[in-house]
């Protein structure tokens, strides 16, 4: 499923510019070490934590998108290193739950 | 854009969570850290010889290993403390505009900073190493043209870090303030 799919379907306010990327699958976490562990490349990090580490870990595994839960915003630097290395940053006022579940009834597994 | 699916050569294995704890000497104001994969972290002061080292802070990481799937060998990680991303560093260091001139080319730098041994030294990591967890890393990457470039810490970037620029995980929401002192061991 595209990245714009998604964000139209879920009515993701970006951040970035919607890069043109395949989304894989989902991974929900807060933790650094646990996206390097575990996310995988192409899955739509769901996340409240808006660290700059973050972003690093999600570049690090080459996840598609992050989406930021909960309305959390990040700092405008985090904002512009995303939008340079191609992750496209989304934020919604749904928490990490309800995102889960609009992905899975769009059909992201 | 289709992506060819076929099992990693590479893989990560024997991942074992546990805090990193920083700990502080008490004259000297030294800071350095070590891996523990004890539930509860000790948190009490101890003497080594004249210094009395004592907690001063933790971070939830992991420990790991990878797994050349071709060979059967596994390679464990232990020295690693983490990684440090290129854009985590002052705008102003070489690392930064190193990794921002690589990212023109789409290659993100990430720098591995080992522990501290118990005499203050840094850990060595060995080039063979580096280069185990590039191949790791790349071979998983799909983003066209995309590559990631670890580097060993040849600069003694460690000298000039906090503990909250290497990618460990101080808070779950935010770790500001949490780790902004010197990461210096000696």
């Amino acid at each position: 499923m595209k990245l714009q799919e998604i964000a139209d379907k879920l009515e993701l306010t970006g951040l970035t510019p919607v890069f043109d990327k395949d989304v894989s699958g989902v991974y929900i976490s807060d933790m650094v070490s646990d996206v390097i562990a575990n996310a995988k490349a192409g899955n739509l990090l769901v996340t409240v934590q808006v660290h700059a580490n973050v972003l690093a870990a999600a570049n690090l595994v080459d996840v598609a998108a992050i989406i930021l839960a909960q309305g959390k915003q990040p700092a405008e630097d985090i904002v512009r290193m995303a939008a340079k290395h191609e992750i496209a940053i989304f934020t919604t006022a749904l928490n990490r739950w309800q995102v889960a579940t609009k992905l899975y009834e769009i059909g992201l597994r | 854009m289709s992506q060819e699916l076929r099992r990693p050569r590479y893989e990560m294995v024997d991942v074992q969570p546990g805090f990193v704890i920083i700990e502080k000497e008490m004259y000297s104001q030294a800071a350095r850290a070590y891996f523990s994969a004890e539930p509860a972290p000790p948190k009490e002061p101890y003497r080594e010889g004249s210094q009395v080292w004592s907690f001063w802070e933790m971070a939830q990481s992991v420990r790991f290993a990878v797994k050349d799937t071709e060979s059967g060998e596994v390679t464990r990680f232990d020295e690693l403390l983490g990684l440090v991303f290129y854009g985590a560093a002052d705008p102003a260091s070489d690392l930064y505009q190193i990794g921002d001139l690589a990212q023109e080319s789409k290659v993100s730098i990430y720098v591995a900073v080992t522990y501290e041994a118990p005499d203050g030294s840094r850990l060595n990591i060995a080039m063979d190493k580096i280069r185990l967890l590039n191949r790791f890393f790349n071979e998983r990457l799909r983003s066209r043209d995309k590559k990631i470039l670890i580097l060993p810490d040849l600069f003694g970037l460690y000298r000039e870090l906090t503990y909250g620029q290497i990618m460990l995980d101080f808070g779950l929401v935010s770790m500001e303030g949490a780790a902004s002192q010197q990461g210096e061991s000696a």
